[in-house]
């Protein structure tokens, strides 16, 4: 007899995933519990002088937000390579890798209510984050710490952002060397009139990566003055995914429509990606496949966990239902390449993440993996339904069931002028 | 030249057929008739619609064209209570229409009709069936597809002589059969075709559910949705765009 048939256990799911990243890989743990030796030295009211390439900004505990400072303590030389971005795709980071980088950051945070309006704030710890957000490179800083590092892996484990290290409360943090701010980052940081939204679309047209302007935002640097505010890093990244995305879908509104039907395929960190392009006006789906087992779908008994959110011509107006932030990254890489050769199509994006995704890294994985399914090669296909078969073949799931699940495998929608 | 008085039950019954798919549009002032025609802007669903002069209470109007914001109009016809009527009249000099609702008046301004998207030509379809039902069972079988999935499938089964509303949703299915007996009538021919939920949804809102609604559908084409309102002066006749699985 089990308590759990008399009553109603609620099971917490950051526990289960928690056990999961653990029975996963005893790498992982061995790990961890390095991080806590590799700060084993550092303490409460210790003066900790490092270089800080980036920013974290916490949601838990939202409306007050833990806003914090990103140290690869002990590995100064090398600060750059622990900031995610899209060069850690060309390198070919592990999973393991990632885990490693990202849990070799201290984060020196503070407390902040997020209704505090920063666009002025230029001293004391929120002014040298805001410093480290808008530098284009590491800078020295030094942080007095409060509390000693402690890791929170909870924290970690979002599909969104990546996983975050070993936190201690700050006292204060002081820059050491002077920052280098990119010329169109001065202007989006200095026009206070300039809505959050334009000032993002522009810094990425002057050539600025997702991962730069998230930063941005997120120390609370872009938009109009009254709405500066710290936004949490994993609601930053969904807001510039989506916002570079509608401007791309709205550059490619009148674009004439690609003419054949194509698949694309990559695979990176235990996920597969197939992308199928065809003729007509905009539609967008993503349908995630996740094997019992993997990181959100823990139990190895259950069936295969199907999610899918869809838009049309005229696109979404609320945040997707079921498939969070990844929805986001793959529109935005696949709206990159439709720009890039200026033509409009229906996009289905098919996601099967196996069980060798142990541990989420961030949708950074899904980003860069389907911008990079565009580098090589594909296939073409006399119709999308043939595309849908072939490549459910390849699927834990029939392509009845797919039917099933995507809006755009069961129809694509046309319009009433061909039928004149 | 355009003076008309109408009652504000078909003022917002005509109004509702059409805001369901845009925004704003173009009214037709014909010396007959009041009429709208528009496309959304995705080209996926259209609207035809005309409201006989003798709809109205009284009726002037020489053959002019008006661009409105159908939102505003909807608003204002929305102060009239049940039953009140409605005094509109075009200012030719100032291009602004004037609305009277018991006392209260309001100066609309207009939408150079230039402007607005072109009245889409109404395709000419051969379409294999034809249904008539009630308003009320086109209703039952959205809401209840709606239900399991954003999208429906529409079927004539000629052997059977019988009409299906059916959904897949990824676990759940709908199916609601309406035979000869069910219906009003039925013209059976081969005729299946997917559409979406959205749309289907939107017109639904605008057909009254006691109202006579005749279905004209084929195989992966638009369906034609008909009725009329208004006491038989009112006529409207919509047309969507299937979403295909061939091709």
């Amino acid at each position: 007899m089990r308590l759990s048939e008399f009553i109603e256990i609620e099971k917490n799911e950051r526990a289960e995933r928690r056990r999961l990243a653990g029975e996963k890989s005893y790498e992982i743990l061995d790990r961890l519990d390095g991080v806590g030796d590799q700060f084993a030295d550092i303490s409460g009211g210790d003066a900790v002088g490092s270089v800080s390439p980036s920013i974290f900004v916490g949601r838990s505990g939202y409306p007050n937000v833990s806003t914090g400072l990103l140290s690869p303590v002990g590995n100064e030389s090398d600060a750059g390579q622990f900031v995610t971005d899209g060069a850690w795709y060309e390198e070919g980071v592990s999973i393991g890798d990632v885990f490693e980088r990202r849990t070799s950051l201290l984060n020196a945070s503070q407390t902040t209510p997020v209704e505090t309006n920063v666009h002025d704030t230029w001293e004391g710890f929120l002014g040298v984050q805001r410093e480290v957000a808008l530098a284009d490179r590491p800078i020295g800083i030094e942080v007095g710490l409060n509390g000693t590092p402690e890791l929170d892996l909870a924290n970690s484990v979002d599909e969104v952002s990546a996983p975050t290290g070993p936190r201690a409360r700050a006292n204060d943090a002081t820059l050491t060397e002077n920052p280098h701010v990119p010329r169109p980052v001065k202007k989006t940081l200095e026009d206070d009139d300039w809505r959050a939204g334009g000032a993002m679309n522009y810094l990425y047209n002057r050539g600025f990566d997702v991962y730069e302007i998230n930063t941005i935002l997120s120390a609370g640097a872009l938009g109009q003055q009254a709405n500066r505010r710290l936004v949490p890093t994993r609601w930053s990244i969904t807001a510039v995914d989506d916002t570079v995305g509608q401007y791309l879908r709205g550059k490619q509104r009148n674009a004439t429509s690609v003419d054949t039907v194509s698949v694309w395929h990559n695979e990176y960190l235990g996920n597969s990606f197939w992308i199928i392009l065809a003729p007509g006006q905009w539609e967008f789906e993503l349908v995630e496949f996740k094997a019992p087992g993997s990181v959100w779908n823990p139990d190895p008994a259950a069936g295969i966990w199907l999610a899918s959110d869809y838009e049309g011509r005229e696109g979404r107006s609320g945040y997707v239902e079921e498939t969070a932030g990844a929805y986001y990254a793959a529109r935005l890489a696949v709206l990159e390449y439709l720009d890039s050769i200026g033509r409009q199509a229906k996009a289905l994006v098919l996601r099967h993440v196996s069980d060798d995704y142990w541990g989420p890294v961030g949708v950074w994985q899904v980003r860069e993996a389907i911008r990079h399914a565009f580098d090589g090669d594909h296939a073409e296909s006399e119709t999308f339904d043939d595309a849908v078969t072939g490549i459910a073949e390849q699927l834990p799931v029939s392509s009845a069931d797919l039917q099933r699940k995507s809006t755009l495998a069961a129809g694509r929608q046309t319009g009433l002028d061909i039928f004149k | 030249m355009f003076k008309a008085i109408v009652s504000a039950d078909t003022l917002k019954d005509a109004l509702d057929s059409v805001s369901v798919l845009v925004d704003e549009c173009k009214i037709r002032l014909n010396e007959e008739e009041f009429a709208i025609r528009a496309v959304d802007p995705a080209n996926v669903g259209m609207v035809d619609l005309s409201l006989a002069a003798a709809a109205f209470e009284s009726y002037e109007a020489d053959g002019g064209v008006i661009g409105v914001n159908l939102g505003r109009l909807e608003d204002i016809a929305g102060m009239a209570n049940s039953g009140d009527l409605i005094h509109l009249e075009l200012n030719e000099e100032t291009r602004k229409l004037h609305i009277q609702i018991d006392g209260l008046s309001y100066t609309l301004a207009l939408i150079d009709p230039d402007s607005i998207r072109q009245e889409p030509d109404i395709p000419d379809l051969d379409l294999s069936a034809e249904i008539v039902l009630e308003g009320s069972q086109l209703s039952r079988g959205i809401t209840a597809a709606d239900m399991v999935s954003d999208h429906i499938a529409l079927r004539v089964d000629p052997d059977e002589e019988a009409f299906y509303i059916e959904a897949e949703g990824d676990t759940d299915d709908v199916d609601l059969k309406l035979d000869s007996d069910d219906l009003i009538d039925l013209t059976a021919g081969a005729a299946d075709s997917l559409f979406s939920l959205d749309y289907l949804k939107d017109m639904n809102k605008a057909i009254p559910k006691a109202a006579e609604v005749t279905t004209e559908l084929g195989e992966e084409f638009p369906v034609k949705l008909h009725y009329e309102f208004a006491e038989g002066l009112g006529q409207v006749t919509y047309m969507l765009a299937p979403r295909i699985q061939s091709e």
